[in-house]
């Protein structure tokens, strides 16, 4: 009962120090690809404690509450991931609930922005929403196919058979999934080509651009959250999980790094673009995977 | 109480209601309110009963017989409450228009055909209620007249054509088993070809598929849906098309039975995986068709279609998790799906518009209609601590563990087009600025928001203990001879993966309040008006000042070429084929008493020409 509690009081907190440690990392890398010197490794966290002493404008009940049901639903996810040997609340539901609980982070955002009432908001989710629906075709065949792989829907129960007969990534069939799943990357976490949702030099960053001050900060916590969480996820279903702790997070930042380089050198799609492109190579590789595991 | 006196304050309270009206109309409002809440009270005092009971032998020899169980209690419970809230909620919706005595001895009828026909023990009774509910149900959608009065015929037109296909099902049942008691039936059926069985079960399911707009029979839905008044838009999508529902259950799993029903036909042409497949294509085209639709009604009616595919997939799938999520789904989207309609209905009563395009920012005006929309759409959607999250998790994960992940891919891809039309919907009519001229719009009469309050604790509540609805259908699973399932108050447990909604509900309300908190220690927000938003130094626009029409613009392009009804306009080429032809043989009839004088002489002449060239008399 103890290590349960303690478990589920570290996750989130362990999740949080990996997704800003990457945040700041990410932005150091992409200086450096750049050629430019890049801010310090520790520059996102002074951001956020410096917004949340500054002022922000409110819209309204749902603004507030939209924001606060984003980032909690992102802290539910991890509580439902395992990572190294913790899972604190493992045996909920399985992969399905997770799918589901990742949908509150971008719901909440989602009512949050649209009572800003501002048109750059609701261009941003639009596109956010469309691109949401891009990459989720990919994704589920993704996961349909783990999950018809192992007959199970218990993530827990992936990692452990991992384990014992090595990663999945290593299987043919799923092999073809788990490229799928790394194309998608950059789409899920909507950034660099994918960040069209929030492009600040055409739409003012989107669906950020009522936040400011604890709103922001909030914001930037989920979007770690969000990170740590698409990341844990290609981990546990494509490399194994981990034993420890240690491991799982070494995994984390090669998937990280490697996903980071093709981020630098990309401009941004248009969302059709991105669309057509999520649509084909991903959800292809994915459908074969499928068909592959289904044989 | 039995049943016939159930049936008798169904009906005698509706004709009642139409007498009363002539009196008072505060009066019939009063009585219509009691009758419709008495009948959920009785039936819900019924629970647990088995009766079956034979209520008048002599139509044509037939006995017509009535009976209660597991199944139809559960039907009869949700038509009862939704009739009442319904019933509720008409009550400021029509007031001081004309007509409403009728309006309210429909509904009532309406409300009693249905449970007529879910307590029926046999066809013709069934049939009897069914004909009454479709003909109520038409004089209803044409309520409104104008546009509606083309809807109700596209309806009562479709209805009849089911309504056909039914009754040739029934006489030849008759004709091959001499009865029509459905206990009867269900004992012999076995020993019926299984060419014969297919024909039974086209001729009824197309019957009961138009009523469940299964696709291709879904085009009456949307524009019967939309023209209807809004409390008869909440029954009509909660719980009549569910009457198709209702009739697959009976016709599968009671008439048919479990081994009859899977082992018809083999791999992928039985008839059990092409209803799978109707199923599936059920639910992707018309969510992404709801996507691209503008009225508020509309989306929700091409939403219920999809919805609708949901339900007909797991009842066709065929295995206890699979029918337990069809059921829980049926109930589920009654729930959600009236509130919805209700809470559309309580907009339109204050601004007179649905239109998507030019609504917005009435979140602050009407707070309880906000909240009850964002509930209903959270459950439509499956948020998880909704009930339809919990039906949803029971088909999807029976479809992947049996094998049909592209079942499975269909369901959840249809959940995601889900949120799009659902977010346009929430968005489009509760966020964003508030239009000038709803600056004073009133909030809706109480009379409207104590059934949204019932419906959105309904949802929430059968989310976060679904063990509790689960308990009925698990019994209704065993007694169509399926495998009992682990229910607990809180889900259910498994070895190929548990659901455990209390667990889900503490930590999102641990994680809520820490974050809340982690809000409020930060420095103060300052509460800005909706229009002062930021606009990069530019002058913002007094009026409408946010983005909704043509809300997924980049995604219509891509898709709306492949998204033309083609089915409906089929059924528009039938119908002009047929007038056309029915103009020319008109031309026959010229008045002219020499003309008819010379088709008389024709045909007898013909008559003697068969005669002497064949000798058939």
């Amino acid at each position: 009962m103890v290590v349960k509690i303690t478990q589920i009081i570290l996750s989130p907190v362990l999740a949080l120090i990996v997704g800003v440690f990457f945040l700041g990392l990410a932005r150091k890398i992409m200086a450096r690809i750049h050629w430019r010197y890049g801010p310090p490794l520790i520059q996102p966290v002074i951001d956020m404690i410096r917004l949340f002493y500054q002022k922000s404008v409110s819209h309204g009940r749902m603004f507030d509450l939209g924001i606060v049901l984003s980032l909690a639903g992102s802290i539910v996810v991890v509580l439902f991931l395992p990572f190294g040997r913790m899972c604190p609340l493992s045996n909920s539901g399985g992969l399905l609930v997770i799918l589901y609980i990742m949908l509150l982070a971008p719901l909440g955002l989602a009512l949050s922005g649209g009572q800003g009432a501002n048109p750059n908001i609701s261009i941003g989710i639009s596109r956010k929403l469309i691109l949401s629906l891009g990459y989720e075709v990919p994704l589920l065949l993704v996961l349909l196919s783990v999950m018809t792989h192992y007959k199970t829907i218990s993530i827990v129960e992936m990692v452990n058979v991992q384990q014992s007969t090595g990663w999945s990534i290593a299987s043919w069939p799923l092999f073809l999934s788990g490229l799928s799943y790394f194309l998608i990357l950059p789409a899920i976490l909507s950034i660099r080509p994918f960040d069209m949702t929030s492009a600040p030099q055409e739409i003012s960053s989107g669906p950020m651009v009522e936040y400011g001050g604890k709103y922001l900060a909030l914001a930037a916590i989920e979007h770690a959250f969000v990170l740590f969480i698409s990341i844990a996820l290609f981990v546990n279903l494509f490399l194994g999980g981990a034993d420890n702790i240690f491991y799982f997070f070494v995994k984390m930042l090669v998937v990280f790094m490697l996903g980071l380089c093709i981020n630098a050198v990309f401009p941004r799609f248009r969302i059709e673009q991105a669309i057509k492109y999520l649509w084909k190579w991903p959800t292809l590789l994915a459908f074969l995977g499928l068909i592959m595991t289904l044989m | 109480m039995s049943l016939e006196i159930l049936l008798i304050i169904a009906f005698g309270g509706a004709l009642l209601t139409y007498l009363l009206g002539k009196i008072s109309h505060r009066l019939r409002d009063s009585f219509a309110v009691i009758i419709s809440l008495a009948l959920v009270a009785i039936i819900a005092c019924l629970y647990g009963r088995f009766v079956e009971k034979t209520f008048y032998s002599g139509f044509l020899g037939i006995p017509l017989i009535l009976r209660l169980n597991m199944l139809s209690w559960f039907f009869a419970i949700a038509i009862s409450a939704l009739g009442a809230l319904s019933v509720i909620f008409s009550l400021s919706y029509v007031k001081g228009r004309e007509g409403t005595d009728l309006y309210y001895l429909m509904m009532l009828v309406v409300n009693a055909a249905m449970l007529g026909i879910v307590f029926s023990g046999d066809l013709v009774s069934l049939f009897i209620f069914w004909e009454i509910m479709s003909w109520s149900t038409f004089l209803l959608i044409s309520y409104n007249r104008g546009p509606a009065l083309a809807a109700g015929m596209k309806y009562i037109v479709m209805s009849i054509a089911g309504s056909l296909a039914m009754l040739i099902g029934i006489l030849s049942l008759y004709v091959s088993f001499n009865t029509l008691n459905i206990s009867q039936i269900a004992s012999v059926v076995g020993s019926a070809s299984s060419g014969y069985i297919l024909f039974i079960l086209t001729a009824f399911g197309i019957a009961f598929g138009i009523k469940n707009a299964v696709l291709p029979f879904h085009t009456w839905l949307p524009d019967a849906h939309s023209e209807a008044p809004a409390p008869f838009s909440a029954v009509l999508s909660g719980i009549l098309i569910k009457m198709g529902t209702y009739g697959f259950l009976l016709l599968l799993y009671v008439i048919m039975g479990l081994k009859l029903f899977l082992g018809l036909g083999s791999g992928i042409f039985s008839f059990h995986s092409v209803l799978c497949f109707l199923g599936a294509v059920t639910i992707i085209i018309p969510t992404f068709i709801a996507m691209l639709q503008t009225d508020a009604k509309r989306l929700l009616a091409w939403s219920t279609i999809g919805q609708a595919g949901y339900i007909i997939l797991g009842i066709a799938f065929g295995t206890n998790l699979a029918l337990a999520g069809g059921i829980f789904h049926f109930f589920n989207h009654a729930l959600f799906k009236a509130l919805l309609f209700l809470a559309i209905g309580a907009v339109e009563f204050r601004t007179h518009t649905r239109d998507l395009d030019s609504l917005g920012g009435l979140a602050k005006k009407m707070p309880v209609v906000f909240i009850a929309t964002l509930v209903g759409i959270c459950a439509l959607i499956g948020v998880p601590l909704t009930n339809g999250f919990v039906s949803k998790w029971l088909i999807y994960k029976t479809l992947i563990l049996e094998g049909s992940p592209f079942l499975a891919f269909c369901a959840l891809v249809g959940t995601w087009g889900t949120i799009l039309y659902s977010y346009k919907l929430i968005h489009n009519v509760f966020l964003g600025q508030l239009p000038e001229k709803y600056k004073d719009i009133q909030k809706s009469p109480l009379s409207m928001q104590l059934p949204m309050m019932v419906l959105s604790l309904a949802i929430l509540l059968f989310g976060i203990l679904p063990g509790i609805p689960l308990k009925v259908i698990n019994s209704i699973g065993t007694s169509f001879g399926f495998e009992s399932l682990n229910v607990t108050l809180w889900g259910i447990t498994s070895e190929t993966g548990a659901l455990n909604t209390i667990n889900i509900f503490s930590a999102v309300l641990a994680a809520g309040i820490i974050v809340w908190i982690l809000f409020r220690l930060g420095a103060k927000s300052v509460s800005v008006a909706h229009d002062d938003s930021y606009a990069a130094g530019a002058y913002t626009p007094v009026d409408k000042y946010h983005y909704t029409a043509e809300f997924y613009n980049p995604l219509y392009r891509m898709i709306k070429p492949f998204l033309r009804d083609v089915i409906d306009e089929f059924y528009y080429w039938i119908a002009s084929s047929v007038r056309s032809f029915a103009g020319s043989v008109r031309h026959i009839y010229s008045g002219d008493v020499g003309h008819y004088v010379m088709y008389i002489i024709l045909f007898l002449s013909l008559l003697i020409f068969v005669q002497m060239r064949w000798k058939v008399w």
